[in-house]
């Protein structure tokens, strides 16, 4: 029935009322969610304000950011697939769009195509000939993996930060090596150096993302396949992973290399792969000889809870699939390395894992990829409940990235079809929760509720 | 295989093969003397070189009361020239020379006898 003029405005005053009654109960819901005053926490202080510097400070270089390369919607890496969304004008580019970086500074073809940056490990003495092609390697569970007995490893190699080589002397390196305006990188013209300041909350914001330990494998999986992918993993006499990624993470097997070892570096013969994709093009692609100047051919080892959603795989991003980076330690290129004989000496054999097996282990590697995503996602959801509207937007953007990044990983190994539906509830609620100004409460409890589930899909381990 | 048998077979090749962490030497080169971050001022010695001993490749430093720095074909010599806005480069033992000011990291902290790398800032980069 159609509303007489008078009926109209009665209408009207009753709408406007009660949406002003309903604008003041949220103007006064919004001000207490302002007005919450934040706990006097310096070091979450320290990391807001490293965050900060992260995605927005260019150090008056050519544009980029630390965030250039290392996307948070990534992982806090950028894969060839991340960098074919990116629009032209991106810092990313800026090879392409900045003629004074038009030679030597970056691959254009091999950085789309494969993800690969230029690094002048070997010095700056002749750009055009010496130089390595490196992935970006991510910057999560940083805390739980790069200490060693001889001191931070950082970077693919373990030395990429100059001064005393710590993670806090990295960016000023990293802005050396990926920032400036021209090739001359004249501090003051080309770029600024960090600030100590500036360095501290740097490395106290990388220190801050993802795990902050690592697992106590094993862990009661309910998956048949990964269950048996984890034993393998395990078997010291078998896959022989736990030597290396013990626990999963980047550290040595403290039985086996000391108490103190912490992250090692080994010379795999990732670089005696054939037929290495950026290698199968025209472009001039020098080996990498890894640790030092000149390099002693090694590199560090990675944390592999993180690996499934990471790809491409090694220093070179040589290996796309974490099915092929697995099947990686059963070929001749790792198996007559120094690494692997080392491991033949000391165990009578090299791996050689069967189809079956190989899938087994890249099987638990995506369920324990996808358990990290889910504690990921979890605890961002939960931190957005407090948080402002813009802060809690980009929060339950992030989480969709770990919500879409399991789904991906799981499903792509055919893995937990009940699983990825319950975290396919989780990304709609995300998503409803992310869309509302106010009220996002309920179906972000809800997005917590069906990961919980998720999880439970997975392993039986009762929460920590 | 027991544990410990890998642990022996292991570790003490890879305990002899090991080496430290010394950073990445590529960037060291661009960043001006004094501002090496956790190295200037804690590690390093920076001073005006009082003595050149080009037969024995030797600078004298006149810290801890005159201390004799050794240079080898590993030292890396870098020419400071920010503050001439001019790219930093590497440079040769002549560039050491006698009042010029220098930064100096060692090969080993402790004994601070041989040069791991100098920065020099040459004539008129002061």
């Amino acid at each position: 029935m159609a509303a007489t003029g008078r009926g109209k405005q009665r209408l009207g005053f009753r709408t406007v009322g009660r949406l002003g009654l309903s604008s003041l109960c949220l103007m006064v819901i919004a001000a207490c969610e302002l007005h919450r005053p934040y706990p006097p926490d310096r070091e979450a202080d320290l990391v807001a304000k490293g965050r900060d510097i992260f995605f927005n400070e260019t150090f008056e270089g050519n544009g980029r950011t630390c965030g250039t390369c290392h996307r948070a919607e990534d992982n806090f890496a950028i894969s060839p697939a991340f960098i074919a969304t990116l629009p032209p004008d991106d810092p990313l580019f800026v090879a392409e769009t900045n003629p004074d970086l038009a030679e030597n500074f970056e691959n254009p073809l091999l950085m789309r195509e494969f993800g690969l940056i230029v690094e002048n490990l070997d010095g700056f003495g002749d750009l055009e000939n010496t130089f390595t092609l490196r992935g970006v390697p991510h910057t999560l569970a940083l805390r739980a993996s790069i200490d060693s007995a001889q001191g931070p490893r950082t970077g693919w190699s373990g030395d990429g930060a100059p001064g005393d080589g710590s993670l806090k002397a990295f960016a000023t390196g990293a802005v050396i090596q990926h920032f400036p305006k021209t090739i001359n990188r004249v501090p003051g013209v080309d770029f600024r150096l960090p600030t100590e300041e500036e360095l501290i909350a740097l490395e106290a914001f990388q220190l801050s993302l993802g795990r902050q330990e690592d697992l106590a494998l094993p862990l009661p999986l309910t998956g048949i396949v990964a269950a048996r992918g984890q034993e393998i993993f395990l078997d010291n006499t078998l896959g022989k992973c736990n030597a290396c990624h013990f626990n999963a993470g980047a550290n040595g097997d403290p039985a086996i290399f000391g108490p103190d070892a912490g992250n090692l570096n080994f010379d795999t013969g990732v670089e005696a792969l054939p037929d290495q994709p950026a290698d199968l093009t025209d472009e001039l692609v020098p080996p990498d000889d890894g640790f030092g100047t000149p390099g002693d051919g090694t590199f560090n080892t990675p944390p592999v809870v993180e690996a499934a959603d990471t790809g491409p795989f090694f220093h070179n991003n040589s290996v796309e699939t974490i099915e092929g980076a697995v099947a990686f330690y059963n070929g001749d290129a790792f198996n007559n390395s120094p690494a692997g004989q080392l491991l033949v000496a000391a165990t009578g054999s090299g791996i050689n894992l069967d189809g079956t097996q190989v899938v087994a282990v890249a099987a638990f590697l995506r369920v324990i990829n996808a358990l990290e995503n889910i504690r990921g996602a979890r605890q961002l959801l939960t931190q957005s409940l407090s948080d402002k509207r813009d802060a809690a937007k980009d929060k339950l953007t992030l989480v969709l990235a770990e919500i879409d990044d399991a789904i991906s990983v799981l499903a792509g190994g055919g893995l937990h079809p009940q699983a990825v539906e319950r975290l396919g509830e989780a990304r709609r609620f995300t998503k409803k929760a992310r869309r509302r100004f106010f009220f996002r409460r309920h179906p972000t409890e809800a997005a917590l509720g069906e990961l919980k589930k998720a999880r439970a899909e997975l392993v039986a381990a009762p929460e920590s | 295989m027991p544990r410990g048998l890998i642990a022996t077979a292991v570790l003490v090749p890879l305990l002899l093969g090991a080496q430290a962490a010394h950073g990445q030497k590529s960037t060291e080169q661009f960043i001006p003397l004094g501002q090496s971050p956790g190295l200037s001022a804690t590690a390093t010695d920076i001073a005006a070189i009082s003595a050149v001993d080009a037969d024995n490749r030797t600078i004298t430093l006149p810290t801890a009361g005159g201390r004799i720095v050794k240079v080898t074909e590993r030292t890396r010599i870098w020419l400071d020239r920010s503050k001439l806005g001019q790219p930093n480069v590497s440079g040769a033992f002549e560039d050491l020379r006698v009042g010029r000011q220098v930064e100096v990291l060692y090969e080993d902290e402790t004994r601070r006898q041989t040069a791991e790398w100098i920065k020099v800032v040459p004539q008129g980069g002061e």
